[in-house]
């Protein structure tokens, strides 16, 4: 459970772009991914980079199954929670098999071997296994973006945040991506953080609107989705 | 008859010259040595020398006059029959003869440094070298900085012309107005820049330029000691002719840097010793009597081919040599210095970035001067080979810093963060995601500087370093043929560098084929 209370975030050139942000995420067996909506600038990005301990919030806390985020060393912090970015970052100098087994080998002190074969199982898992000697140059938009899930999943994170993952999919992939996160359902939970709506109807059951750095709704993905919708029309 | 005076006739003889015309030249404005101004880059150095010895001399402990066990003399090597290489690339001439004469004499062993005319004396000040038998005529202005000993032989300067084409040219006084050429520094230079105003006096590194410029018609006379035109004109066949009588004696005195009284009164005893066993006529006899030219030692214009392509590789692999070394320290200078220049900004940062600053934008040549000479002014010897490399080290670091910094700012930001998402340490995230991208943007760039610095390493040549183009400048003063071995030294380069410049590009392109730094 991810617990977010007051928090708030104000960029250095005065911008607020988090007012006063509390939610709690709770996943169980049946709910495992939560979407987090707004239009543009309502500050969903920012929360995201709070969520990932990359910016420090002004005021309020984080806290991951009741552990204050702040009090977490930063190797107990990213081994519960990961990241896909939307741009997916992944490393362009090393293939596919070294981009899985670098943090597991570097950070967790893996055996080389012991990382390649749960990589190799990881990739097999998100179908691209085929890909473990190619470069990331070498990949379409939708096999780049299974590598980067793959990526953070074979740490074995409690929580992987996705940035806006079907911003560079078309509507097949993003298809096969909602079927992907449906089938990886095991010791991970996903909060998802994107625009797309039909995409958050396809894979979450409840959603979160944030609209000028508050939160609006935090209900089930339909009721959410109405409000959206509404004020969209109503601006 | 004393002995220069016995010297003198021989001089006379050699140039067909009569008591008249000597005791004209006598009685002319430079009969005696008059003030001279230094040339500007000497006066530089000089002024450098004076700079160092201030900021220095309460860290260096002055060293009292010790008499040395080897005594290590400097000429330039290029300067025949009194200097120069031999068909084998061995050092010879009348001066090599003169300072084995006196170390012998000394009891002593000898080394013979060759080194740049234009840098002898700011060499003979820091303690490069014991003493200078390299033909320098005693001056008052000479005398200010140096103790020298008795003239060891006597000559003057001449006025030489084209035989050709200017027939009409009878004395200096027909060449006003028109281009007259002197090796820089040299007292020549001086005496016609203060005597004959009128006259466009063009300066040159060696006589070997002065004669191939002569021959293109660059320039309509030139002067020089009479001994040393006489010679080399007459051994290299060149067409040309003296001109009017001589302009002025000059007496020629192994200077030392002051301080050294024992080891002067020695040298003294020595050219006495030698003069009066009959040594220095035996060698005036064998340099520039009448069968001189016959001598195979002595004739010029001629050196095996295997001589010179032993010369040029020697020396091609001393210029590798002090590349690869000064590339190799300059990198890793450059690393540290290039992480500093992509950090925040910090007191370190601003040191490194004015050090890289000044470094970039000052001479490399003036850079190679101040470590030559400023090392010793604070009580490190280090051979010119230490110089170069040190310098050239620096310099390439600086370029290199700047490589590195703007690959590392080419690196986007997003892969740092991902590194961080994944748990890796700061050094863990520079060591296997920010650096090894940041290096494979800079390989174009880092090849093109080591192009450059290869190309560097040319200049060292003025520190008296053996390396390909001082090897050359060695061969040129024997064999007069400065196109020919300037092309081969040029292309020795291309060589090395074509390859280098053509993976730079081919690194280039891969690099954006592999999808680096262009998001």
């Amino acid at each position: 459970m991810i617990k977010v209370t007051g928090l708030e975030f104000t960029y250095p050139d005065g911008t607020t772009a988090l007012a006063d942000i509390s939610i709690d995420l709770s996943f169980d067996d049946d709910e495992h991914i939560t979407a987090i909506v707004g239009p543009s600038g309502s500050g969903k990005t920012t929360l995201l980079q709070c969520l990932a301990r990359f910016l420090t919030p002004g005021q309020g806390s984080i806290e991951i199954d009741g552990i204050p985020a702040i009090s977490m060393s930063e190797a107990q912090f990213r081994s519960k929670v990961g990241v896909v970015f939307q741009n997916l970052n992944l490393f362009p100098h090393l293939n596919v098999l070294d981009n899985l087994t670098l943090a597991p080998v570097e950070v967790a002190g893996m055996d080389k071997g012991d990382a390649e074969r749960e990589a190799m199982e990881m990739l097999e898992r998100v179908g691209v296994s085929n890909l473990v000697r190619s470069y990331p140059s070498q990949l379409s938009g939708g096999q780049a973006q299974r590598v980067a899930i793959a990526r953070a999943l074979v740490l074995k994170p409690d929580f992987l945040l996705l940035d806006e993952p079907t911003s560079a999919l078309d509507i097949n992939t993003t298809n096969a991506l909602a079927e992907l996160l449906e089938d990886l359902h095991s010791s991970t939970n996903f909060i998802i953080v994107t625009h797309d709506i039909p995409f958050v109807r396809k894979v979450a059951k409840r959603a979160v609107l944030i609209q000028g750095g508050r939160v609006v709704s935090h209900d089930l993905v339909e009721k959410v989705m109405h409000l959206f919708l509404q004020q969209n029309e109503n601006r | 008859m004393n002995l220069d005076d016995r010297k003198w006739k021989i001089v006379q003889r050699h140039l067909g010259y009569s008591d008249d015309d000597i005791a004209q030249s006598f009685n002319s404005v430079y009969s005696r040595p008059g003030k001279l101004i230094q040339s500007g880059l000497f006066a530089t150095l000089l002024i450098w020398a004076a700079i160092f010895w201030l900021l220095f001399s309460f860290i260096a402990p002055k060293v009292e006059a010790s008499e040395p066990e080897q005594l290590t003399v400097a000429l330039t090597g290029k300067y025949p029959p009194f200097s120069f290489y031999d068909q084998d690339g061995e050092l010879t001439g009348f001066d090599v003869d003169v300072s084995r004469g006196v170390a012998q004499e000394l009891g002593l062993d000898i080394k013979i440094i060759a080194t740049e005319w234009d840098g002898i004396l700011a060499g003979l000040l820091s303690g490069k070298f014991d003493a200078i038998i390299g033909s320098m005529a005693i001056t008052a202005e000479r005398e200010k900085q140096v103790d020298f000993s008795r003239p060891y032989y006597v000559s003057g300067a001449q006025l030489f012309v084209n035989a050709e084409n200017d027939t009409e040219i009878g004395s200096i006084n027909d060449l006003a107005g028109r281009r007259v050429g002197a090796v820089l520094g040299e007292t020549f230079e001086h005496y016609l820049t203060e005597k004959h105003p009128k006259i466009e006096t063009v300066t040159y590194k060696s006589t070997v330029d002065i004669y191939q410029d002569m021959l293109n018609g660059r320039l309509d006379g030139f002067v020089t000691d009479r001994l040393v035109g006489g010679y080399q004109i007459q051994s290299a066949k060149m067409p040309f002719r003296p001109a009017g009588p001589l302009l002025y004696r000059e007496q020629m005195g192994i200077p030392m840097a002051p301080g050294h009284p024992i080891l002067l009164a020695r040298i003294n005893q020595a050219l006495e010793a030698l003069e009066s066993s009959g040594f220095m006529a035996d060698l005036h006899r064998k340099w520039f009597g009448p069968v001189a030219a016959d001598n195979a030692a002595v004739r010029s214009g001629e050196m095996s081919n295997r001589t010179i392509a032993l010369m040029l590789l020697e020396g091609f692999g001393v210029t590798i040599g002090i590349a690869c070394l000064s590339l190799l320290c300059g990198f890793l200078l450059a690393v540290p210095a290039g992480v500093v220049l992509h950090g925040k900004p910090s007191p370190l940062l601003l040191i490194v970035r004015t050090t890289v600053d000044f470094v970039r934008g000052t001479p490399v040549l003036i850079q190679l001067f101040f470590v030559y000479f400023g090392a010793p002014q604070i009580g490190l010897t280090i051979s010119p080979v230490t110089s170069a490399i040190i310098t050239l080290s620096i310099n390439g670091a600086a370029y290199m810093a700047e490589v590195v910094r703007s690959g590392l700012m080419a690196v986007p930001p997003g892969q740092k963060l991902a590194a961080r998402a994944l748990g890796l340490s700061h050094f863990k995230v520079f060591r296997f995601v920010v650096w090894p991208q940041a290096f494979r943007i800079a390989i174009p760039a880092l090849v093109n500087s080591s192009v450059a610095l290869l190309k560097d390493t040319a200049l060292v040549s003025v520190i008296s370093v053996a390396e390909v183009v001082r090897q050359a400048q060695s061969i040129i003063s024997v064999t007069y043929n400065p196109m020919k071995f300037y092309f081969i030294v040029a292309l020795m380069f291309f060589v090395f560098t074509y390859p280098l410049m053509k993976f730079a590009g081919r690194w280039e392109k891969a690099l954006k084929k592999r999808g680096y730094a262009d998001d």
